[in-house]
């Protein structure tokens, strides 16, 4: 009887049991925020005229808050919502800083150099 | 257009007031020939209620973070079959046991 019931637990455990589509519905969601933002970092940024590694750490504070922001949106409880914390703190952070950059220069160009 | 919209286009509309106005402020630097060190205090200020207003925007527009628990009060299966009033499981065929085998 012990022996069975843990079988069935074993299979029942490699089963998803969360939503996947409603997991893609929230990453969509995380990632439209990180690119929103991490173009507004990149206007302020080069409005304020960073140049070199600061500009980058500018991203990562920003980045940070968002990071803040997103986890005090899923009101602390990761879990219900998402399959790991990483989903929340990492997902779309690369993508991010290309268009971080590309409006950083813009912005940049545009204010301090015409 | 709901209210996360708008508070983010009123975020970017600030925003870009600041560059202009820092803008304006390098030509002013460069008819006193003046360094620039930095934007002055109200494009400072701009900036800061630009972020503010452009985080709330991308926190609430993007949609609601949807559970994933099969078993929370959203994901749960509350209609039944239009025809369940023509469903009969007492008939002759439960006398035969079923040939699917089971996994578990």
């Amino acid at each position: 009887m012990g022996s069975s019931e843990k079988g069935s637990k074993d299979v029942m455990s490699d089963i998803p049991t969360f939503s996947v589509e409603n997991l893609q519905n929230n990453l969509k969601v995380i990632q439209n925020s990180r690119t929103f933002l991490s173009i507004i970092a990149g206007v302020l940024a080069g409005v304020i005229g960073f140049t070199g590694l600061t500009g980058f750490v500018f991203y990562f504070v920003v980045m940070l808050i968002t990071s803040v922001g997103l986890m005090a949106k899923a009101g602390f409880s990761a879990d219900l919502y998402f399959d790991s914390w990483n989903r929340v703190l990492f997902d779309g952070f690369l993508g991010g800083l290309m268009s971080f950059v590309l409006f950083w220069t813009f912005a940049y160009d545009l204010v301090h150099i015409f | 257009m709901n209210l996360g919209f708008l508070i983010g286009v009123l975020g970017v509309l600030i925003l870009s007031h600041a560059a202009y106005s820092t803008i304006q402020y390098r030509g002013l630097l460069k008819i006193t020939e003046e360094e620039f060190s930095g934007p002055p205090l109200n494009v400072v200020l701009e900036l800061i209620i630009g972020l503010a207003l452009c985080m709330w925007a991308a926190l609430t527009f993007p949609g609601k973070f949807l559970s994933i628990h099969p078993d929370s009060d959203e994901n749960r299966a509350v209609s039944l079959p239009d025809n369940s009033d023509f469903m009969i499981f007492n008939h002759r065929g439960r006398l035969f046991p079923p040939q699917i085998d089971m996994k578990f």
